[in-house]
């Protein structure tokens, strides 16, 4: 390893640690895991709760977890287990295409902006 | 180094992003309550901070506490030059006493003072205490000459504290405005006040405190350029060998009001009108209520939840509202 090395390694952890405050002050409480099945909701969880849900398809099952405000599939029985590789989301969507499964994160639109009192 | 390349690309759009960032959010405490300041425009941070110093010396001035306001001044000197700001609204404060038929009215801490609301300490007073107290409350006697203001009523203490809120929140409406700002969310502990729309596009979504425990909402409000201000006893009250009483005093009794409202809320452009149409409207109860509403000439619009459990909606405002509860929906011809 050579100086610039040493500031390139510098550099990236510092805006690392930039990006990863940024994102973490600005994560909105109140976002809702939503699970669809061929389009059709299945179901609707809070981000905030852990919870594991089995979604069975007509064509196989994918086990879905939301754990510390993260989503990810942690088991499945498609061909390609591609939405199990995907691993860890907080935002965005899993999609599982051989059962037609979508894991999707979205800011809960519900939720009011300020209660007033 | 090669591969760190990419890396580092990705992380420096990722903290430019953030950089670039125009919405800015702070909360404080002002007012005797919990405040925050939402706004999305460029340089939001210095546009809220503004904003938070504006409603700090309105706190200062308007507060009927404060050795220093202009308030505390006029009640203790009877007679006083103050800010054209503080008298201003006073004003404000005189003919909506007006406009109410008395609901509303400015002059009441010698009453509120009776029952220990300013500070806390809660007792029943007597009857002969508490008519006593509502002589010294008569707003029309009140002289207001530009900054020159005199209370010519024997006793008399004037408190904003029914408006200052919703002045507050005005302000800073009408400076965001001023400055171009498109988009904010003023939430004054509960008095909230919106500008335009949100960051995307959608109107502010505003719910409605249920009065009663254990309840979250009444229902929930799409709202754009409106104030919502909500009135009830539910949060400000003590109780005593069984009964509640609650901080909003009823001005032609002396007494808590108990109108039949638990909850009244009141939707219009202007935060002030809001809210001092809230408190008034709580104190009128539902009949009385209606009645104002319906003969009003501006177009304000209303929620009102009475100990029935009836949540009456006027039609100006029902169709971007939506609740969990059944409500029915007013119009202004069926109480002219």
């Amino acid at each position: 390893m050579n100086k610039r090395d040493i500031i390139a390694i510098v550099l990236v952890t510092i805006l690392s640690a930039a990006g990863f405050l940024y994102f973490s002050l600005n994560h909105t409480s109140g976002s809702t895991v939503k699970i669809t099945v061929g389009g059709k909701e299945i179901g609707s969880y809070p981000l905030e709760s852990d919870k594991k849900i089995k979604v069975k398809t007509e064509n196989g099952f994918n086990t879905v977890e939301i754990k510390k405000g993260k989503v990810s599939v942690k088991d499945a029985d498609c061909r390609d287990k591609y939405c199990v590789s995907q691993g860890e989301i907080e935002s965005g969507s899993i999609i599982c295409l051989p059962h037609k499964v979508v894991v999707g994160i979205t800011s809960d639109k519900s939720a009011p902006d300020a209660v007033a009192h | 180094m090669k591969k760190l390349i990419p890396i580092f690309l990705i992380l420096l759009t990722l903290t430019l992003c953030a950089c670039s960032s125009t919405t800015y959010s702070e909360g404080f405490y002002a007012m005797n309550t919990y405040m925050s300041v939402t706004v999305n425009c460029p340089e939001s941070k210095k546009v809220v901070k503004d904003a938070k110093n504006t409603i700090m010396d309105l706190d200062k001035t308007l507060s009927a506490f404060n050795k220093n306001s202009d308030i505390y001044k006029l009640n203790k000197n009877r007679s006083a030059d103050i800010s054209v700001e503080t008298a201003d609204l006073l004003k404000d404060a005189v003919n909506y006493n007006k406009l109410t038929n008395g609901a509303f009215n400015p002059a009441l801490l010698q009453v509120t003072k009776l029952w220990g609301f300013p500070d806390n300490k809660y007792r029943i007073p007597s009857e002969k205490e508490i008519n006593e107290a509502l002589k010294t409350a008569v707003p029309d006697k009140i002289e207001i000459n530009g900054y020159k203001v005199s209370l010519n009523q024997e006793g008399e203490e004037v408190d904003l504290g029914g408006i200052a809120k919703g002045y507050a929140s005005q302000k800073l409406t009408d400076n965001f405005k001023n400055m171009g700002v498109e988009s904010a969310l003023i939430n004054l502990g509960g008095n909230v006040q919106t500008i335009g729309t949100k960051e995307d596009g959608n109107p502010w979504l505003v719910a409605i405190k249920h009065p009663e425990p254990g309840k979250q909402y009444l229902g929930q409000l799409k709202v754009k350029d409106l104030a919502v201000v909500s009135s009830g006893a539910y949060e400000r009250n003590f109780r005593k060998n069984g009964k509640t009483y609650g901080h909003i005093i009823n001005p032609e009794t002396g007494y808590p009001a108990e109108s039949g409202l638990l909850s009244t809320t009141v939707i219009y452009k202007d935060a002030v009108f809001a809210d001092a149409m809230s408190t008034a409207l709580y104190v009128m109860g539902e009949k009385d209520a209606l009645k104002f509403w319906a003969d009003s000439k501006k177009n304000f619009d209303i929620i009102l939840y009475n100990n029935k459990g009836e949540l009456l909606v006027s039609e100006g405002i029902a169709e971007n509202f939506t609740a969990d509860i059944k409500y029915k929906v007013v119009k202004k011809s069926d109480y002219e």
